[in-house]
């Protein structure tokens, strides 16, 4: 894992003649590739206060209040999370298109009489709601968290001081929310400015993570590649270094947790109704776009009108026909349950060493497990190709064993963490009344400790796997060959082919969607409600 | 039956020494407690006799073989946790029963002793049940039979009973000490509660701060503490500071409020030192101040004066609170109270024996104070 950032980063500084920031001044001097990097982090700041906008109202509705079906609509605000942007970018052209779904309809209304170009001007609008759309539930968890754990008391006395109302809001409770609110911004903010598939199906090419992809190809010639992604990683961590410092160094102790009222109110009829009609209405608005790849999955006319005319299940029939998807959907498996496997041993083993070990280099352990998810999947991917060029691992020739470990290490922080949160709930008494009746250190690790712990073990399993399933940065840059295609790939080269190519893609992004809602609901099973830990920084 | 010998046994647990430079001689057969406040090394001790610590310096002995460097699974000890660590995926049966399965004991043979085990804590009619559906005290008993039915050289009992309600824990103390003679296997048991020592165990160790205070029988430790804390420890006392006078057969201690006389007293201690007299609440016996008090107490009666703070009314005694007067605060029992004697206020005298008193070096108390609480 660090040996391709190393070689990245000496690639990017280091000619023919030795050490050299020409690279780096050619990206903050060109007016074409600083606009790249202006645009790249105007996303990421539009997508992250987008999704506070969002989210903040949903955040306090949904934790200060009880009303019924309140635990309905917080399962509903997490559905958009689990649906990658990418494949819903698919349907969002179809209805946002020239003539489109949309336009169709305002032009039906009579609301407009012309029709709008929803994509123009880059798509920068199309590529933001998505991503807005598809983030604002890691911010909501990260929110409703951070506004739980604010000692009740601390706004009693706020209120017997003579605050109130929105006063209330802005002197005391949102300050203590604070670092709770970067935790989330850092990760929609990150999510969104390296995210590859979402402006790559809008053909938003001038932002930095598209570069960095169009730039695989000839990354011998052309070293702007390995300057862009030194770029990414360099931004990324100074705006982990940026919410830090706002931190001011830490979290807010809460102190003195006397008598502790709690601080949920019983909803009026006015308040259920509002929270309704915001979580229904921002989770309806999220699901448009798959909405969208539905119905381009099962339609045989959608011309010139609002709905299809005509339905189809043709084409899923053809993603089990065609070589092209029919391969990916197989090497998509072999390469997911191989690297899942490789994430629950390592995983296992690292969570081991650290819930119950005292073992030297414990901190660098546990930090370079968690790398993976402050590094961008971009920035790894771009390593892995580069570093192991001209070894027997060059992805130019067999891409199979790097997208393995590529997939293996970005999803094992989420492993790590399942099995951590397993061996910190069962008791290690449990495990040493073993060893006193006579169970050997092993025997007890498999008598004792994996059972408690397996709901973890699946859980965090199950979600290595359908993540890598979908899995989009590594797999469009790592695999180079048509026939290592794993399915996100695949989607990406149909949409380019004119005919049924985008049908055929919606189908197979339909099922791939299936999928990770099936895996996500059997790990929230096994989870129980602590699975939004896993998203959380 | 095996006795377990600690030799000069250090544990260092991250900056401080958790055991320090413990010896103990722990007969076999003998129900023996570590008592302390929290923090002063009696679980450490427990943990190391299992084999969960190892030692940074000295051996740990079953019957006369070394242990030191011997892990936990080949001990033989059987080991009852404060939390029980009953394992949540499996039914009491197999709970009870993991020991004899780890030692190769037949299936016919195991469901024997499981039942056997079983019946000793009057467990049987719950052997399919699952540890969530049983009671605090169930557990507790299931705990116990899954670690008396591996037949284990040395039981070790780390506060088993601190988790239950006050009622149960009395009961399950007689319990305990049944199934001790019963099986008349080694014990250790771990506790802070005194009163749980003083009512079921053979010997004691006081231990505190990581060093062994005191070691008897509950009777030498309640009637010859050595030090203010075990005195203070173990059953509450009286102490008043004064300094010793006279160290001949019967001690004199000048105190701020009078003159107090003591048979008892740790040895070696010269005229000059600053001692306390410990004298427990039911030696002291309060009587109306009619005649004038002023005269030095007679031979092997103490009287000091007092003036009563509060009353308190417990039916089958009377606790008064009462000032001397250089405001140290003397508490006496008095049992079977049939009238009251005194008001809130009256000046009384208070009257000991030179037998009740027992003279101690004087120390800092602070923990103790707080672990009397």
């Amino acid at each position: 894992m660090l040996y391709p950032l190393g070689y990245v980063f000496s690639n990017a500084f280091f000619t023919a003649d030795g050490f050299s920031l020409v690279f780096m001044k050619l990206l903050f001097s060109s007016p074409n590739y600083t606009i790249i990097l202006a645009n790249s982090v105007n996303l990421g700041l539009t997508v992250t206060l987008l999704t506070t906008l969002l989210s903040l109202p949903l955040a306090l509705l949904l934790v200060r209040y009880n009303f019924p079906g309140k635990g309905v609509l917080n399962g509903l605000i997490l559905i958009p999370m689990v649906l990658p942007p990418f494949v819903g970018a698919i349907g969002m052209r179809h209805l946002l298109a020239r003539f489109g779904s949309v336009n169709l309809l305002l032009l039906d209304l009579g609301v407009i009489n012309q029709p709008i170009d929803w994509l123009g001007g880059g798509s920068f609008w199309g590529v933001v709601i998505l991503e807005a759309l598809h983030l604002y539930p890691i911010m909501y968890l990260n929110l409703a968290a951070a506004l739980a754990n604010i000692d009740p008391s601390l706004e009693e006395a706020a209120k017997n001081m003579g605050a109130s109302g929105f006063r209330l809001f802005r002197t005391v409770t949102f300050p203590l929310m604070l670092p709770g609110y970067f935790a989330g911004a850092i990760i929609v903010f990150i999510w969104a400015f390296t995210e590859l598939g979402t402006p790559l199906v809008f053909e938003f090419r001038e932002v930095v993570a598209v570069q960095i992809f169009s730039m695989v190809t000839d990354l011998h010639q052309n070293p702007m590649g390995y300057a862009f992604v030194v770029a990414v990683i360099v931004l990324t961590l100074f705006f982990f270094y940026l919410s830090k410092r706002i931190l001011g160094g830490g979290r807010y102790e809460m102190l003195g947790r006397g008598h502790v009222v709690s601080a949920v109110r019983t909803a009026s009829v006015r308040v259920t109704v509002l929270a309704y009609v915001l979580v229904l209405g921002v989770s309806a608005l999220a699901l448009i776009p798959h909405a969208g790849v539905l119905l381009t999955s099962i339609t045989s006319r959608w011309f010139l009108s609002v709905l299809p005319t005509e339905y189809t299940t043709q084409f899923y029939k053809e993603v089990f026909s065609q070589d092209l998807t029919l391969l990916s959907i197989k090497n998509s498996l072999l390469l997911s349950s191989l690297s899942t496997i490789i994430d629950v041993v390592l995983g296992v083993s690292i969570a081991y060493l650290l819930a119950r070990k005292r073992v030297p280099g414990r901190g660098v352990l546990d930090a370079l497990a968690m790398l993976p998810l402050a590094l961008p999947g971009l920035v790894m991917a771009f390593g892995y190709i580069a570093a192991f060029s001209a070894t027997p691992l060059d992805a130019r020739i067999n891409p199979v064993p790097l997208l393995i470990i590529a997939y293996a290490v970005r999803r094992l922080p989420y492993m790590v963490r399942a099995a951590y949160a397993g061996f910190q709930q069962s008791s290690v008494a449990l495990e040493e009344a073993a060893m006193n009746l006579g169970a050997s250190p092993i025997k007890t690790l498999y008598q004792i400790t994996f059972p408690l712990i397996f709901a973890n073990l699946v859980a965090g399993a199950v979600l290595a796997f359908s993540f890598a399933m979908l899995e989009v940065s590594d797999s469009l840059i790592l695999a180079l060959k048509e026939q290592n295609y794993p399915i996100t790939k695949a989607i990406y080269a149909l949409l380019g082919r004119i005919a049924d190519g985008p049908y055929i893609a919606s189908a197979m992004g339909m099922l791939g969607l299936l999928l990770l809602a099936g895996s996500l609901f059997v790990a929230g099973r096994f989870f129980g409600r602590r699975m939004g830990e896993l998203f959380r920084a | 039956m095996v006795s377990v010998k600690f030799d000069s046994v250090t544990k260092i647990l991250g900056q401080y020494r958790a055991i320090d430079n413990l010896t103990l001689d722990i007969r076999a057969g003998e129900l023996f407690f570590l008592l302390g406040p929290s923090g002063c090394g009696k679980t450490t001790a427990l943990r190391s006799a299992a084999g969960f610590y190892t030692p940074d310096e000295g051996r740990i002995l079953f019957n006369g073989e070394d242990q030191t460097r011997v892990p936990p699974h080949k001990r033989n000890t059987g080991m009852v946790f404060q939390n029980y660590a009953l394992w949540p995926h499996m039914d009491v049966r197999s709970n009870v029963g993991y020991g004899l399965k780890m030692r190769h004991v037949t299936e016919a043979e195991k469901r024997k002793r499981v039942n056997h085990a079983l019946e000793i804590v009057q467990m049987q009619a719950y052997a399919a049940r699952m540890p969530n559906q049983l009671s605090g005290g169930q557990q507790q008993r299931v705990a116990l039979a899954r670690a008396l039915v591996i037949e284990p050289d040395v039981v070790l009992l780390d506060e088993p009973l601190s988790n239950l309600d006050a009622k149960l824990r009395v009961e399950m103390r007689t319990q305990i000490k049944d199934i001790h003679r019963k099986i008349g296997r080694t014990m250790i048991y771990v506790t802070h509660d005194q009163a749980e020592a003083l009512s079921m165990a053979d010997r004691i160790a006081v231990m505190r701060r990581g060093r062994l205070v005191q070691c008897g029988t509950p009777q030498d430790l309640y009637r010859l503490p050595q030090s203010a804390f075990v005195a203070q420890f173990i059953g509450g006392t009286n102490l008043l500071h004064g300094t010793l006078a006279d160290a001949g057969e019967l001690l004199t201690v000048e105190t701020p409020s009078g003159i107090v006389r003591a048979k008892n007293g740790v040895t070696g201690m010269q005229p000059g030192a600053a001692v306390f007299c410990s004298v427990r609440p039911e030696s002291v016996r309060v009587k109306l101040a009619e005649v004038s008090s002023n005269a030095p107490p007679c031979d092997g009666t103490n009287e000091l004066m007092g003036e009563v703070l509060s009353i308190m009314y417990l039916g089958d005694s009377e606790e008064y609170s009462l000032r001397l007067a250089d405001s140290t605060i003397v508490r006496a029992v008095e049992y079977n109270p049939v009238t009251r004697k005194a008001q809130i206020g009256d000046r009384l005298a208070l009257q000991f024996d030179a037998k009740a008193v027992v003279v101690l070096p004087q120390e800092d108390l602070s923990d103790s104070l707080a672990a009397a609480q």
